[in-house]
């Protein structure tokens, strides 16, 4: 019995890391109607920021986490203004688009294993400390705050996308991009604040990414694939589902192996992925839209 | 009869796009589908062609139930048709189009690659001839004026195999000279035998024409009949003004 | 000396450039003649390599072990179109994507048979009518025939009446379905081609290097043959043949700079996605290309 309720609390606490990359990639996704999955670089570039900052120059750590996401969120910006607009200015398909953005992952990947070598870094934040046990489940602190900054998040996420007059108009030009212009929305200018924000949370989850794992260049397509496979389990342009089909991905993942060997997690994953994709691309929340031949 | 639909229906959410339709087509006979915009008459095409998979209704071919088959295996069967937003392979030639429209059975590749190439050039060249782009036989689609587009969609339907011909609005969009050449064209063809259904809006072009007239509206059959009953009867022209 | 070092290294590096000539042709067979979005070509690759490698450590005689590396991947390519074929867009794409991953995640978790991470050593140099190809000037000989032989009759399906069906089926399905043409079938069989040249050239890989793990068929290959065939241009086998020959050699300039190793491989990485990118954005349809990328 505990250990199925340790499974679920593993369950949120990957979920929620998760749903933080998922939310941003489809955040941007809802807006701009393409895969933006050089996304989980954002996430390591930012994990690699706070690992320089505060662990090679020792910066304090709260300036750290400021900085590291406006870096990020200009990051993302930077991807759209640099390579996706001028892309789309051409005329360029949306699958254009989705290979560009591969390579723009595989890059930026390689890259920080050139500045910062293969090896794993450690940013070493929180010191590991014995996790507090209740009930016969154990969390440790970090985990905590994991679970809390990410719901906290969610939530002024959920209130921005709702209130807002920015949040509105995203809303409004990813249901409907032509009428959105007509009634006077710059699309473009909500891209760019889809980016700015979407890779701000993709910076958040790369903080948080940094205090729990062991950063490595590679781990971005893992992120990635994960956050895109919560996306694409809740409804890729819904916000809110994708964070729900994120947490249902932690525990699919964490259950999973109460019966599977531990090395089947990605196997979990991806064969999630995979069936949602044959058989319902909508997702469990998602709109329906027109993904397929008549 | 060489195709009869009947009771056919088809709901696109919750419009009715055909609401019961009943007709059938006659042998070595031209007959059109007119009706207003909005009418159905391109679902019933689609449908027909099985593009478009029906709700419910029974639709026969030369006295056989084709109700079940799939949109290549009717088309292997012998309907050939066209479409209003021609459709075709902008990346290859004319003569390649009017290749892949004769042979019936080029999808199997291990024949293919034994093969040679057919003597079909001879029939090729006549179907071209008879629709004028003779002359333009290694020209790739994409390169085709609209004119042009509109004729080798026209070749292609001939060439292929068929017993009855489709055509989707065939002189929508065309000028006046060619629109004579095509009706010359599709007279020729009923000449020689050929069984056709025709969509059109050209009213002129219609009446002059064709043999029989299906008036469609809101889905359904409303008035049938020869040319001259078509244009006397006040159902027609009430489904085209309105009530 | 250096005349013998430099044309041992040109012989490495011309048995490679003929064994991608023939990944690369023959994902250009599914995606550029036929408009197939396949984002999962080295799946193909990777079960054609370990295929062959098992195969032959249980005893097999190594030209059986290439042709059931071949049909083995062809199945594989069947399975994926019948799959997917309700998809298209960039669904279609992330779905052939997700399709790598769970192949990837396969290798690496049935240790029982693939040795997992660990990957299978000591795969046995080919071997056909008694001759074997213990050096590389004798395998060079052996890839460039099993290469102009692969070529030949991709060249001659992609010029046959059924190659213009498969060109026919990417411009326009709908219309050649009407024309009385079965469009699945002919999906899968131009996959189950292009997978079967994809294992073959899995084979020649494996038995050359006599060592593969999974990674060797993940998302980096994955970006350095789409942006092969990209640069070589769609539906141009010239073009592939051209393309492979220069990318391959490319990065190999890079040694006269005589970085460390450990830069070598992420650097090369680096300049291959930063090549697909710039493809894209200054000349989509690649060098000899006849058709867009949809």
């Amino acid at each position: 019995m505990s250990l199925l309720a340790q499974s679920i609390i593993n369950g949120l606490i990957t979920g929620s890391i998760y749903a933080l990359v998922a939310a941003g990639y489809s955040l941007i996704y809802s807006t701009n109607n393409f895969m933006h999955f050089a996304h989980g670089i954002s996430v390591v570039a930012a994990g690699y920021m706070v690992y320089w900052l505060f662990t090679v120059t020792g910066t304090p750590f709260y300036l750290t986490c400021i900085l590291t996401i406006f870096f990020s969120a200009f990051f993302g910006l930077a991807m759209y203004r640099l390579i996706y607009l001028p892309l789309q200015k051409r005329g360029a398909s949306n699958v254009i688009l989705l290979i560009a953005s591969i390579g723009i992952l595989i890059f930026f990947q390689n890259v920080i294993q050139i500045i910062f070598g293969s090896g794993v870094k450690l940013v070493g934040y929180i010191e590991v400390v014995s996790g507090v046990t209740f009930a016969g489940i154990t969390m440790t602190p970090l985990q905590i705050v994991i679970l809390v900054v990410s719901f906290i998040i969610f939530i002024l996420l959920y209130q921005f996308m709702q209130k807002t007059k920015l949040g509105r108009n995203m809303r409004a030009v990813s249901n409907n991009r032509e009428l959105a212009s007509i009634v006077g929305i710059n699309h473009i200018r909500v891209s760019d604040y889809s980016f700015l924000i979407g890779s701000a949370l993709a910076g958040v989850a790369g903080i948080l990414v940094a205090l729990e794992q062991n950063l490595s260049p590679f781990m971005g397509t893992n992120l990635m694939i994960k956050g895109f496979t919560g996306a694409v389990i809740g409804g890729i342009n819904n916000v809110p589902g994708s964070i729900v089909g994120s947490f249902v991905l932690g525990m699919a993942e964490n259950l999973g192996i109460l019966v599977l060997p531990s090395g089947y997690k990605d196997a979990i994953a991806f064969s999630l992925l995979f069936l949602f994709l044959l058989f319902k691309p909508t997702g469990i929340l998602g709109k329906k839209e027109g993904r397929f031949d008549k | 009869m060489i195709l009869s639909c009947r009771d056919i229906y088809k709901r696109f959410g919750g419009i009715k796009a055909i609401d019961g339709c009943t007709f059938a087509v006659e042998q070595n006979k031209i007959t059109a589908i007119i009706g207003p915009n909005g009418s159905g008459k391109t679902t019933m095409f689609n449908v027909i062609s099985k593009l478009v998979k029906m709700d419910r209704g029974i639709i026969e071919f030369n006295g056989k139930d084709v109700t079940p088959l799939k949109d290549y295996e009717f088309a292997r069967l012998g309907i050939s048709r066209t479409f209003q937003d021609v459709k075709l392979f902008q990346n290859l030639t004319i003569k390649e189009h009017l290749q892949i429209a004769i042979s019936a059975s080029n999808e199997r590749f291990f024949l293919n690659l034994l093969k040679g190439k057919a003597s079909e050039t001879m029939f090729i060249n006549e179907v071209l001839d008879l629709v004028g782009l003779d002359k333009q036989i290694d020209t790739y689609a994409t390169d085709l004026s609209y004119g042009q587009r509109k004729l080798l969609d026209l070749a292609i339907a001939i060439a292929k195999p068929h017993t009855l011909l489709m055509l989707d609005e065939p002189v929508a969009g065309v000028n006046p000279r060619l629109r004579d050449s095509i009706k010359e064209i599709l007279r020729e063809l009923n000449d020689r035998g050929e069984s056709i259904l025709l969509i059109e809006h050209d009213m002129n072009f219609v009446m002059d024409l064709v043999d029989h007239i299906f008036v469609m509206d809101a889905g359904r059959v409303i008035a049938e009949g020869v040319p001259e009953e078509i244009q006397k009867n006040p159902n027609v022209l009430e489904a085209y003004l309105g009530k | 000396m250096i005349s013998a070092y430099l044309s041992a290294y040109h012989t490495h590096v011309l048995i490679l450039i003929f064994i991608y000539i023939i990944l690369v042709v023959s994902l250009n067979l599914a995606l550029g003649y036929t408009g197939l979005l396949n984002l999962g070509h080295v799946a193909f690759f990777g079960i054609g390599a370990y295929t062959s490698a098992l195969l032959a450590l249980e005893g097999l005689t190594y030209l059986a072990a290439m042709i059931a590396a071949g049909l083995f991947a062809s199945v594989f390519g069947y399975l994926l179109v019948i799959a997917t074929d309700r998809l298209k867009g960039d669904y279609l794409a992330m779905a052939t994507l997700g399709f790598s991953f769970v192949v990837y995640s396969l290798l690496l978790n049935l240790g029982e048979i693939t040795r997992g991470a660990m990957g299978i050593p000591g795969i046995p140099k080919p071997s056909i009518l008694g001759i074997t190809f213990l050096t590389n000037d004798e395998y060079l000989v052996f890839v460039f025939l099993i290469c102009l032989i692969s070529v030949f009759i991709m060249y001659r399906i992609v010029n046959s009446p059924f190659g213009k069906l498969l060109e026919a089926t990417r411009d326009n399905a709908v219309c050649l379905r009407v024309l009385g043409k079965n469009t699945l079938s002919l999906k899968y069989k131009a996959m189950m081609i292009s997978a079967f040249f994809a294992g073959i050239s899995g084979s020649l890989y494996a038995h050359y290097i006599t060592f593969i793990d999974p990674t060797s068929f993940y998302i980096s290959e994955l970006i350095l043959v789409l942006t092969i065939v990209i640069v070589g241009g769609l539906a141009s086998i010239k073009g592939s043949i051209v393309a492979t020959t220069v990318i391959i050699y490319l990065p190999e300039l890079l040694r006269l700079l005589e970085m460390p190793s450990s830069v070598m491989g992420p650097a090369r990485q680096a300049i291959y996605a930063l090549i697909l990118i710039a493809i894209l954005m200054i000349r989509p349809r690649g060098l000899f290309g006849k058709v867009d990328l949809e």
